[in-house]
Formats: C-alpha cells, sequence, structure tokens
C-alpha cells in the first residue's frame, strides 16, 4: 500500500554536461536563477564591451601608432603623446575646454537651480508647473546641431535679431561669433541653452524628493527665504546637486557640436575644444593615432575630474 | 547539505560564457553590411528656408523625397540617345555616394531606369551622404573606407580630386576612355577642356566633370538702379566695384558687398584677379593622349597637361595682402558686414532678403534663388571686376570610380551614362536648375531663359573668353589647407591680426603640408 502511494521522485543530482544546471538541488537551483539574472544583464554588458569598452581600448592601442586610415598603421611608441604636450593648439584647445566647463556648468546649474525653486514654490499651480517643465524641456528633444545653426542666425552681428533688441536698448553690436573674446561664451549660451532642461528637471525631481517633515518643522520654527534655503534645502539637495555636477561636467567636457557649427573653432582657435581637436585630428588631417592620443589624454582627464568630484563630495554631500 | 552554502555560479564560469557570447556578437558584426546614409548629427539639419550649399556644386532644396534602389526592370531607355546594345547587369550592383540628404537621392533617381534598361540585372543604390561642406562630405567617405565599405561610384568635388587620386582611392579612368573614346567624342568636345584638367591628377584622369562652378558676381538690380547704376559691366574695375559698392551701402542697414569664409568664391577671387593665387601652380606632365585624341584643333586645349600641381604655399604674396587688406578696408568702412563661415546658405538668404548688394556665387544660385522668390530679374550675374587681370576661378566636380569596387566595369558605364545629354538634363533638370552643367551645349535660353538671370550666358564665357581660369588650388591636402585657410582669414576680418600677419602665420602653417 504504501509503496504504491510512494511518489515517484526525480533524482537529486543529474548527470551530464549542464549537471551543474540541472541538479534538482537547492545549489541547482539558486545557479539558475542567477544565470537567470547573468541572461538578463548579459545584452547590456555586450553592449558595452563592444560599443564602449571595446572602442576605448582600441582607441589606447590606435594611440601608439601612425594611421592615415586608408594605409597601414606604424607603431611609433609614445611619439604622439609627446607631440601632444608640446602642440600649442592642443594646449589652447584644453584650456578653451576647461574655461567653456566652468562657465557653461556654473551657468547650467545656477539657471536650472533657480528655475527649479521657482516652478516647485508652493503657489506654484499644478498645470503651470506642468507647462513650464515642458517648456525648458523642449530645447533637449532637438539634436545640438539644429539649435546651433538657428542660434547662429540669431547672433549674426549685423542681421541677427539678439544684436536688433540689444541696439533698441543703446549696447552696441556685439561681435559675437566673430570676436575671440565673445565666441567661447557665446557657444557656451547656446550649449547652457539646450542643456537646461535636463538639469532642471533632475533637479526638480531632488527638491520633490525632501522630506515633507523636514520642510514643515522649518516652516513651524520660522525658516524662511535665504536661511531655508543656505541650511535646508542645498544640503537636501546635495547629492542631486552632486549628480548634475558630475553628469553635467562630464558631458561638458566632450562638447562639440555647438562649437563646430557656430565657429569651427574660431576666431583662430579662439573656440576650439578638445573633441574638436580629436576630429580634426582624424579627418581632414588623417591623423588617426594622434586623435586617439588625445582622445586618450581627454578620458584620463574626465576620470580625474570626476574622481575628484567624488572626493571632495565627501564634505559637501549630505546623504539622509 | 552543503549546497546552499556554495557558489551558485563562479566568477570564472559567467567570464567564460559571456567571451563565447562576445565572440559570437562579433562574428555577427563582422558579417553586418553597414550602411552608411545617415549623418552624424554635427552635419545634419540642412535649415529649411535655405539650402546647404557646396562650395562649388550641387546644392540641395528642402524637398524630402526618398531614396533607395530601382531593381532591375525590362524598361525601354528614355531620352533621344540611341539605345546601345544591351549587356547584362546581371547579379552586379554599385552603390553611388553623393552629397546631400535624401533629397539629392531622390533627385538622382530618374536616372536609375534608363540605366537599368541597358543592363538589366543590375542595381544601383544611390546613397546621399549629408555635408554642410565638401570636408564634411569627404571625411564621411573616408571613414566609410576605414570600415571597408566604401561606395563604388562617389560624387567627388575638385575639393576632393587630388586627395582621392592621392591616396589611391580612385580608379584612374584613362583606359577606360581610351576603349570608349568612340561614345565619349561628343562629350568631350561640349565640355571646356579646362573643366577636364581638373579632373586629372599627375597625368591621369580621374574622373569625367559633371557639373561645375565658376565664382561670378552676383548682384541685386534694385538696390543697384536704386543707387543710379544700371549693371554691372564687363570692363567694370575693381576701383568701380569700390565705388558702387560705397555707393549702395547704407549704414547698419544693406551692405554693398559679402562673402563667406572658404577657399571657392570669397576673397579668393581677389587673390585671383590681383594675379596671384594661394599656393604656387604649375601643370603636371602627362595628359597627351587625350588633348590630341579629343581636342586636337582646340586652342583652348593648348599648353594643357595632366593636371595641376599646387607645389607650395604663398599666402603672404603682397598680391594676397593687397586682396585681404581690401576686404578687410571694405568691412571697417561699413561696405561688407562681418564674414560667414561654412558653405554660404546664411549668405543665400541675406542677399535674396535684399541685405546685400553683390557676392560672389556659382550657378547653383539660380535654384535657390528663385525658390526664396527672387524674381526673375531681380538679380544678374557678371563677371568678376578686373584689378591686375580678370582671372576667375571654378570648382568642377564628376564621379570617380572606387579602387575597392568589385563593378568596375558596371561602375564605369554609369560613369558613361552620366556624360550623355539625356542624364544631364535628367539631373540637372529644367525646373531645378542645379549647378552648371559641364556640356555646353546645355548652357541655352532653355535652361535659364525663364527663370535665370538675364545675362547667364556670362557663366560658361568665364571658360571660354577667359582661358586663364583654372580651379581653385586643392592640392592632396586640400582638407588640411582649407581649414589653415579659414582660421587665418577669419582672425584678419575679426580684427585680431592685420591681414599680413594673419597671412604670414597661414604661410607658416601652410608650409609643412607641401613638404611631406
Amino acid at each position: 500500500m504504501q509503496s504504491s502511494l510512494k511518489k515517484e521522485q526525480a533524482p537529486l543530482k543529474s548527470s551530464g554536461l549542464f549537471s551543474w544546471l540541472t541538479d534538482n538541488t537547492l545549489t541547482g537551483m539558486a545557479r539558475r536563477k542567477a544565470l537567470m539574472g547573468y541572461l538578463f544583464v548579459l545584452p547590456t554588458m555586450l553592449g558595452l564591451l563592444i560599443f564602449v569598452i571595446g572602442p576605448v581600448l582600441v582607441s589606447f592601442g590606435l594611440s601608439f601608432f601612425d594611421w592615415d586610415i586608408i594605409g597601414e598603421a606604424k607603431f611609433v611608441g609614445p611619439k604622439n603623446y609627446s607631440r601632444l604636450v608640446d602642440d600649442p593648439v592642443v594646449l589652447t584647445s584644453f584650456r578653451n575646454t576647461a574655461v567653456f566647463v566652468l562657465v557653461a556648468v556654473g551657468f547650467q546649474m545656477t539657471l536650472s537651480l533657480l528655475l527649479a525653486l521657482a516652478i516647485q514654490q508652493k503657489r506654484m499651480r499644478t498645470w503651470a508647473r506642468y507647462l513650464f517643465r515642458s517648456i525648458f524641456f523642449l530645447p533637449l528633444l532637438t539634436s545640438g546641431a539644429t539649435i546651433s545653426i538657428v542660434l547662429a542666425y540669431m547672433f549674426q552681428r549685423e542681421f541677427g535679431p539678439i544684436n536688433y533688441y540689444l541696439g533698441q536698448i543703446g549696447i552696441s553690436r556685439i561681435s559675437w561669433l566673430n570676436s575671440s573674446q565673445w565666441s567661447l561664451i557665446t557657444v557656451a549660451l547656446t550649449y547652457v541653452w539646450h542643456q537646461l532642461g535636463f538639469t532642471l528637471i533632475v533637479f526638480i525631481g531632488g527638491l520633490g524628493n525632501i522630506s515633507r517633515e523636514v520642510q514643515d518643522a522649518a516652516d513651524v520654527d520660522g525658516a524662511t527665504g535665504a536661511f531655508r534655503l543656505w541650511f535646508i534645502t542645498l544640503p537636501l539637495l546635495s547629492p542631486t546637486l552632486l549628480f548634475a555636477a558630475v553628469v553635467g561636467i562630464i558631458n561638458a567636457l566632450q562638447v562639440f557640436s555647438e562649437p563646430f557649427v557656430m565657429t569651427k573653432g574660431g576666431p583662430g582657435d579662439s573656440s576650439r575644444t578638445v573633441v574638436m581637436m580629436i576630429c580634426q585630428a582624424a579627418f581632414p588631417n588623417l591623423e588617426v593615432g594622434y586623435g586617439s592620443a588625445i582622445t586618450v589624454i581627454l578620458f584620463a582627464v574626465i576620470m580625474a575630474v570626476t574622481g575628484l568630484q567624488f572626493y571632495l563630495s565627501k564634505r559637501w554631500v549630505y546623504y539622509q | 547539505m552543503s549546497d546552499h552554502k556554495r557558489k551558485p555560479y563562479s566568477r570564472r564560469k559567467f567570464l567564460r560564457v559571456a567571451g563565447i557570447g562576445v565572440v559570437g556578437a562579433a562574428s555577427l558584426a563582422a558579417c553586418g553590411d553597414a550602411t552608411s546614409t545617415t549623418a552624424p548629427a554635427v552635419t545634419t539639419a540642412p535649415v529649411a528656408a535655405t539650402t546647404a550649399a557646396a562650395g562649388t556644386t550641387a546644392a540641395t532644396s528642402a524637398t524630402t523625397a526618398a531614396a533607395g534602389t530601382t531593381p532591375a526592370s525590362a524598361t525601354t531607355v528614355a531620352g533621344g540617345t540611341t539605345a546601345p546594345a544591351v549587356i547584362s547587369g546581371q547579379g552586379k550592383s554599385i552603390k553611388v555616394a553623393v552629397l546631400g540628404d535624401q533629397t539629392a537621392a531622390g533627385r538622382r533617381q530618374p536616372l536609375i531606369a534608363p540605366f537599368i534598361a541597358k543592363y538589366p540585372g543590375a542595381t544601383v543604390e544611390i546613397m546621399p551622404v549629408a555635408g554642410a561642406t565638401w570636408d564634411e562630405y569627404f571625411n564621411k567617405l573616408l571613414a566609410m573606407k576605414a570600415a571597408g565599405n566604401i561606395p563604388d561610384v562617389i560624387y567627388v568635388a575638385t575639393e576632393g580630386t587630388q586627395l582621392f587620386a592621392s591616396k589611391g582611392l580612385a580608379e584612374p579612368l584613362d583606359e577606360y576612355v581610351k576603349k570608349d573614346k568612340a561614345a565619349l567624342t561628343s562629350y568631350f568636345s561640349d565640355v571646356h577642356p579646362a573643366l577636364v584638367e581638373a579632373m586629372m591628377y599627375e597625368g591621369n584622369l580621374y574622373q569625367l566633370p559633371f557639373d561645375w562652378n565658376g565664382a561670378n558676381l552676383y548682384y541685386n538690380t534694385a538696390m543697384f538702379a536704386e543707387a543710379g547704376y544700371s549693371e554691372v559691366g564687363a570692363d567694370w574695375t575693381k576701383d568701380k566695384f569700390y565705388e558702387v559698392a560705397k555707393k549702395v551701402s547704407k549704414k547698419d542697414a544693406v551692405y554693398g558687398y559679402q562673402w563667406v569664409n572658404r577657399v571657392w568664391g570669397s576673397w579668393s577671387s581677389w587673390m585671383f584677379t590681383n594675379n596671384s593665387n594661394l599656393l604656387v601652380e604649375e601643370k603636371a606632365p602627362g595628359g597627351e593622349w587625350l588633348w590630341s585624341t579629343f581636342y586636337p584643333n582646340d586652342v583652348a586645349a593648348k599648353n594643357r597637361g595632366g593636371g595641376w600641381r599646387w607645389t607650395a604655399a604663398k599666402a603672404n604674396d603682397a598680391a594676397n595682402v593687397e586682396a585681404l587688406d581690401f576686404m578687410n578696408q571694405l568691412y571697417k568702412e561699413g561696405i561688407s558686414p562681418s564674414i560667414e563661415l561654412g558653405s554660404g546658405a546664411t549668405l543665400q538668404g541675406i542677399f535674396s532678403a535684399g541685405k546685400i548688394a553683390m557676392t560672389q556665387a556659382g550657378g547653383f544660385w539660380v535654384a535657390t534663388l528663385k525658390a526664396q522668390g527672387m524674381a526673375k530679374g531681380s538679380y544678374d550675374v557678371a563677371l568678376m571686376p578686373k584689378w591686375k587681370t580678370q582671372r576667375h576661378h571654378f570648382g568642377t566636380a564628376g564621379y570617380v570610380i572606387s579602387k575597392d569596387s568589385k563593378n568596375k566595369e558596371l561602375a564605369w558605364e554609369w560613369l558613361k551614362y552620366l556624360t550623355t545629354t539625356d542624364a544631364m538634363n535628367n539631373e540637372l533638370t529644367l525646373k531645378e536648375l542645379r549647378a552648371t552643367p559641364v556640356r555646353r551645349s546645355l548652357m541655352n535660353e532653355a535652361r535659364y531663359g525663364t527663370d535665370g538671370p538675364k545675362n547667364w550666358k556670362i557663366f560658361y564665357d568665364t571658360l571660354d573668353k577667359y582661358p586663364d581660369t583654372s580651379p581653385i588650388p586643392a592640392p592632396p591636402s586640400y582638407l588640411q589647407m582649407r581649414n589653415t585657410f579659414t582660421k587665418y582669414t577669419g582672425l584678419a576680418m575679426a580684427g585680431e591680426q592685420t591681414p599680413k600677419a594673419a597671412l604670414d602665420a597661414m604661410q607658416k602653417e601652410l608650409e609643412p603640408l607641401f613638404k611631406k
């Protein structure tokens, strides 16, 4: 009787090539679960390997070669790096990029923070909040090249509307794109206009995450205005500020569309950025190895700046 | 009992599986057929109201059209040419790269069916490669070459002829032309030898010119009339030009003259009329077979060689300094606005808006000015004013056969087909009026009578009546040369360097290009 009721049990251990997967044990089940997880992650990992890590490694390798795309690559050792150090145009492009980052990211974060604070204030109606969020986000949906073409027309010295309206208030014409003094600033303004929406949305999200209880307690204690902003809002927003700063600086260090379309790096080299130099080295000059060397240096700079930001964040970022 | 404490899946095993996956994915990628019709972000977005015109040829309009292949079909040959013997194109295909967007590809679609009729089974795919300027277009083609998928046939302008030829990217056409000389005799007899010579390099022919643009002077007739002038005469001098430009200008409102910071059709025109050039020029030997075969009695073919050589820089030549000084003077006196950089799309808009009276442009402007609403008679064309000479420059374009092409014969047939009047009229239709056809017989009243300028004959007269007209300086290092040229021109015109200092610096930067 017992033997007829006894259930047929599958063997605990299986055999064969995939026994480690098909074992009917707790370990086998755990392995199968883990494998599923890895399989889900695999496409992204492959994409990362093939389209990010792979090209980075290839670029690093190419930086030790002389290659004009068409012929064979010739190994030249660190010659490209020693050339780079003495190349005044490359050094100028790094300096320009640093200035650009300071101006663009500083302006972008300040403006978007102010806008986010204004949009998120209590007396702002919900429909107005949505409206302003959408309006400021719209430029981000357009390509940098398109925006650059349109703004280049607007900044045109004689025929552009910006100088026209400045003239109406008594400001004489500015050579926005045709002077070394203004070209980089003009490019930075265009960049900020394009990217503002992203930082704004990030800050709006960050402000929304500030604990309601803390805000109510601040209300009860009578904390208002600048005091409240400085001692309550900003510290609680600091993780978001860190994120915006890190992403903003990484993006700004790689700026290309705006200066390429609007000024081609000119007048002279006054608005030439590092990525423009990389592009110029690779294509008109057909010096892919040299361009790769500049890429590696830029990569190192981005890593260093990002690392520094995270290091310094221990002092000023407050995690709840 | 201890099973659940052991690691379920080790890192080593994961890396093994991932490695297999990477190899598999890489194999799939290698087998993939890359297409490169999409332009990178930086060069897309032609402005809707104006066109992104290249320096010498082929303007694009803002309408959209589908690109694609025309499968082989047994259609009859269109047009008035005699149908040649039907040659099998079975299984053969060629990709033809052209500068522009999908509109540019769509405009060339009518060319395919008649060609396919001659080669049943063949496939022709027109592949647009976007770029605001020729340099951007060439950069993308070089990237395709690096990726191993360069098209079979490539539309290349003067700016790239020597680059492609010197780098071994283009197939010399000499043997093809010799083999088919009977079919090409009427073509060459209809094309000025200057255009042909511009497509040669070191004694070999690399392209059959398809269209071209001389840098002529466009002027606004209404602005002229308002200032009391009727038209730009052929006897105009530089001083007369200055007088008129000054009179026409109204402070901060309209300007007498403007130009774009580029090699073709910029202050380079004044270099030429001042009897100078950016580079030292000479002729390469060779090409005698071509001139004696196709131009035996043509005076214009006398002293032609195997292509141009630009052997050294002479940017800071006194005549060039004088020319750039003149441009600076016009800007400081408010006769010229600040210069534009790029392809001239803004310039077209400003000219058609009646903000500038004169500028240099080529035949490719006729279609765009019409699209921008300039009525016939509202503008006209003229020769550049005379300075020490009245020498002009031009750019021309044609198709090269890629050295890597697996169907060179079919590619050659495509090139030959494009030399016919039917193909040229199809591509450069009367309705579109784009660029300037290389065939003299197509420069006629039918093409320009209704919508073109009154003095349209000036276009080809630039070649026929001025034998010293030559191509823009376009050595193999054109791309680097162009960047240097525009950089220091921009500095001089921004007032940040004197013309002399800027040209000295330009000279210093150009010299190493010719020492390589």
